[in-house]
């Protein structure tokens, strides 16, 4: 039994923590802004197509190319908000939930445009590319870098956030936006800084991601990134833990439902294929759906109350 | 049970540890006019949205003529007869003046989503229609009928408010600082207004106010709650006497 | 397309010009039909153009009207797609489409229109019951939900055990589609082209009954509950039971323009109704004029011309003398075509429309900036 579950609860594990990097900036931007940054996943494939053609150029070394494309998916994040969210910040919601739509398909169709909708190989990175076997199970290097990896940078990130001037801004800003203006805090900066940080770590997760699935398409990034808005919910929106817990609770879910037919069929309790692959990505949101019908501030989220 | 046409008993409201309405009782009969007065954050607006159905209780009971309406919906209990004007504006920003008091008629339609697209009703829209055109009129608003809500001046919003309330046909009137904004003119007007249309439409009014020279014209009788607890209750003269009153408009020491 | 009618009076200038010219739109139509070539590409988006206009519309009336954000466009339209798909499909065909599942259990038709309206209702009751749970929940949360749900469909449809009724992750084809609206002779050959103009007449009579319907008393109701939940429910507006009818009515239609996209298409399979679907009528509703059914007709036929027909240039190498046109390639048109809608979403955020309606257009200036229902 075990045999037969681990190799999908090892995935779930690695995927779970790529979806936990990029729902931080969903939860981040969220919880500063209240708007879904819907271009968040198209952001996230954009940092894929950057590495396959500068890798592809010849021009810059790999080790080179590795903190390039994370510095360049940063500055596309700032960029994005500059251009597009900042203008509207006094308009309604909506208006700017539209402009993310708006930036989600510019970004797919300038890949498209660039890629002609081919897929792209993405290159191979040394050693996390390598095989790996543990507990009987063979594996790419990165499925166990992975969740590693993400718990550190959400460490560090946790310190950044309650031990430092800019942590401290952001959190005075989510609290209250207009006050913390009239406090002195610059909002443009922490705005930007949060898209900043968003993408920084949305970039290590293209190359975590990409790594492990080898194919870039202008499609590639909009599944994970629903995924990664749906964990940021379920954890309950602007919570960093929570939206790490949510991402890891729905990468292995979503993977032990892929091999939900193999795995029920060696335990005895099903007689052929049901098929219930299929729903792997369905679960997904039925989990939001309950979660948002049970505890709509999801599982570590703060009351708020409205006022008539 | 008597003939009151509002009666809270015992009304508390708590929010997370703030007591805003605290074990409050008060009654208002059919054809008075009562205002509920008191300092900024005394409770008043949030005793108002307990009786609308905005907020539910947290203890205590609101009966309209007799009958329970604790914890019932906002629409639920504008259909049973009260109706209510808001204390920042809540016109519908994006329709006309027309539309604003048409809209009110909604409630009293007997058509169905069928009828209505397939203009089964047009005897009732007509009718509704006429009925706009007559309350727009007779509060004065009928020449700016098409003009858009919330382009009128702050008083005239203040009328259309109240006119989009008598639209619904209360039995009760909810009126949450209708002469905030207005001029002494227009707040003359209003006081004498407010008179006109309670005998004219049979209403009982229930209102909130801060001009205390509106207030002692022509309320019937009039509460004073501090601090969410009630403090005094009585005729106009009686309140301007109370020193309990003056001392929690004035402070005891204050000036 | 949008006969903007004022049954309680007499209809005005402004009116009686727009029912003219919506006539003679139908009418150009169809003689346009009889004398162009049936390949010409103005067919094609004036199909795609009309399925689109009335799902847009539909749209327009949950995000517009009512203030609902929802993003479960796809979702319905997949749902109208498939029921029409399964119930026209003919018998002797199904044990061609159905292959994998021995022809499939429904083993009959309904004629074409019935399975329309049977699409409809279909999209309605799935809005009746995501409903239930999605209307509670604040904007944003509403609109992730609504698009969960409409992945959720996506992945039922195509659930192998589904097969027998869906053709799980197969095609749906050999169903009607819109040239089954030519008549022809006894011989086979083409006597009235209708192809296009039937299309555009079911389109344009689904937005006349949603158009109704705004302007009825419900429409006002709806409006207010956008723009002041509180005071709506103050006026003895049922919040739930009205956006729940409005939830539902958009789904009907939205479910009708499902059944006519498989018409146009030819084919249906539920991994074409992405998200993405829905974010391209979302654009065409912003583009048209969020709170203008006009303009999400308008922007609807321009959306779909653009992208099929006069926008193509852009995505082959074009030569002036000697001078290649650089840029020019396959998805560049897409590109611009985004840049134009980032244009539009940030600096012209009334659309082309803003809340106007075509009689507006006739009808003086008014010192507001809203259209609605003018006198």
């Amino acid at each position: 039994m075990f045999n037969t579950v681990f190799p999908y609860l090892l995935s779930g594990i690695s995927v779970g923590g790529q979806y936990a990097l990029i729902a931080i900036g969903y939860t981040m931007v969220y919880g500063i802004l209240r708007l879904i940054n819907f271009a968040h996943g198209d952001v996230f494939m954009v940092a894929g197509i950057i590495m396959v053609y500068m890798v592809a150029s010849g021009v810059v070394p790999l080790w080179l190319c590795i903190p390039l494309v994370l510095v360049l998916t940063a500055a596309i994040g700032f960029v994005i908000e500059r251009v597009a969210y900042k203008p509207l910040r006094t308009a309604p919601r909506m208006s700017a939930m539209i402009s993310a739509i708006g930036v989600s398909y510019t970004l797919q169709n300038l890949v498209l445009y660039i890629t002609g909708g081919l897929n792209q190989i993405y290159p191979t990175i040394p050693w996390i590319s390598g095989s790996v076997t543990i507990f009987g199970a063979t594996t790419k290097m990165v499925t166990v870098i992975t969740p590693v990896l993400t718990l550190v940078l959400v460490i560090a990130l946790v310190f950044l956030i309650n031990h430092t001037k800019i942590g401290m801004a952001m959190r005075a800003v989510s609290k209250d936006f207009e006050t913390s203006q009239l406090m002195g805090i610059n909002i443009n900066f922490v705005i930007s800084a949060t898209f900043v940080i968003g993408t920084f770590l949305a970039g290590v997760a293209s190359l975590l991601y990409f790594t492990n699935y080898t194919t870039v398409i202008q499609t590639s990034g909009a599944m994970p990134g629903l995924k990664a808005f749906v964990a940021a919910v379920f954890g309950g929106i602007g919570s960093i833990p929570g939206a790490v817990v949510g991402a890891f609770i729905i990468g292995i879910a979503e993977n032990i439902i892929k091999g939900l037919d193999i795995i029920l069929f060696k335990a005895g309790l099903l007689k052929g294929p049901a098929g219930l692959a299929t729903f792997s990505d369905a679960f997904t949101f039925a989990l939001l759906i309950i979660i948002l019908a049970v505890k709509p501030t999801g599982l570590f989220g703060e009351k708020t109350t409205d006022k008539v | 049970m008597s003939d009151h046409v509002l009666e809270i008993s015992n009304l508390t409201m708590r929010f997370g540890g703030v007591v805003a309405v605290d074990n409050f009782s008060m009654s208002i009969d059919k054809g008075e006019i009562v205002a509920l007065i008191g300092p900024n954050g005394a409770g008043k607006t949030t005793a108002f949205n307990a009786v609308t159905g905005v907020y539910t209780p947290t203890a205590g009971k609101i009966r309209l003529l007799g009958q329970d309406i604790t914890g019932k919906r906002p629409d639920q209990i504008t259909a049973r007869g009260i109706a209510r004007t808001f204390q920042n504006i809540r016109l519908f920003s994006g329709m006309t003046v027309f539309e604003n008091v048409l809209t009110a008629h909604h409630l009293r339609r007997t058509s169905n989503l069928f009828s209505a697209t397939f203009r089964l009703n047009a005897a009732e829209e007509k009718s509704q229609r006429a009925d706009t055109e007559q309350l727009l009129r007779y509060i004065g608003l009928y020449d700016l009928k098409d003009e858009m809500a919330t382009s009128l001046p702050y008083g005239k919003q203040r009328l259309l408010e109240i006119v989009r309330a008598l639209a619904t046909k209360p039995k009760l009137l909810l009126l949450d600082e209708p002469a905030a904004g207005m001029n002494p003119q227009e707040t003359d007007e209003l006081g004498s207004m407010i008179r006109r249309i309670r005998d004219e439409f049979q209403l009982t009014v229930f209102i909130i106010e801060h001009h205390m020279n509106l207030v002692m014209d022509i309320s019937d009788r009039i509460y004073v709650i501090e601090f969410g607890k009630q403090i005094a209750e009585g005729v106009p003269e009686e309140i301007q006497n109370n020193p309990a009153v003056i001392a929690a408009y004035l402070g005891v020491d204050d000036e | 397309m949008s006969e903007l009618q004022q049954p309680r009076k007499k209809p005005d200038r402004a009116s009686i010009l727009s029912v003219i010219i919506i006539a003679a739109v139908y009418i150009a139509v169809f003689i346009a039909e009889q004398i162009i070539p049936p390949t010409s590409m103005l067919f094609t988006v004036l199909k795609k153009g009309a399925t689109y206009a009335l799902v847009a519309v539909s749209m327009n009336l949950l995000n517009g009207f009512t203030g609902i954000f929802s993003l479960g466009q796809a979702g319905f339209m997949l749902i109208g797609a498939y029921v029409y798909g399964i119930f026209t499909i003919p018998v002797s065909a199904r044990m061609d489409v159905y292959q994998y599942y021995s022809g499939g259990i429904v083993q009959f038709t309904v004629p074409v229109f019935v399975a329309m309206i049977l699409a409809g209702l279909a999209a309605a009751l799935f809005a009746f019951l995501i409903g239930l749970p999605v209307l509670r929940l604040k904007s944003d949360y509403l609109a992730i939900a609504t698009l969960g749900f409409a992945e959720i469909i996506r992945a039922l449809f195509q659930w192998d055990k589904l097969g027998p009724v869906t053709n799980g992750s197969n095609m749906l084809r050999l169903f009607p589609n819109f040239n089954d609206f030519n008549i022809r002779s006894a011989s086979g050959e083409v006597t009235v082209y209708l192809s296009t103009l039937v299309p555009m007449l079911i389109s344009g009579f689904c937005i006349a009954l949603i158009v109704l319907l705004i302007r009825s008393t419900y429409g006002r109701a709806l409006r207010a509950i956008k723009d002041d939940e509180i005071a709506a429910e103050a006026m003895g507006i049922r919040l739930a039971s009205h956006k729940r009818t409005a939830f539902c009515v958009s789904s009907f239609f939205a479910g009708v323009g499902g059944a006519m996209l498989a018409m146009y298409q030819n084919t249906v399979q539920a991994k074409s109704f992405t998200t993405a679907m829905t974010y391209e009528i979302l654009l065409i509703v912003v583009i048209g004029g969020i709170g203008s059914v006009t303009g999400s007709c308008l922007s609807s036929f321009l959306f779909v011309a653009c992208s099929e027909w006069w926008l193509r240039f852009l995505d082959q190498k074009q030569v002036i003398g000697n001078f290649e046109v650089p840029l020019l390639r396959n998805g560049f048109r897409l590109v611009v075509f985004s840049i134009i809608i980032m244009i539009v979403v940030l600096f012209f955020r009334r659309g082309i429309m803003g809340t106007k309606e075509l009689p507006d257009l006739f009808r003086r200036r008014r010192k507001t900036p809203n259209g609605g229902e003018s006198a």
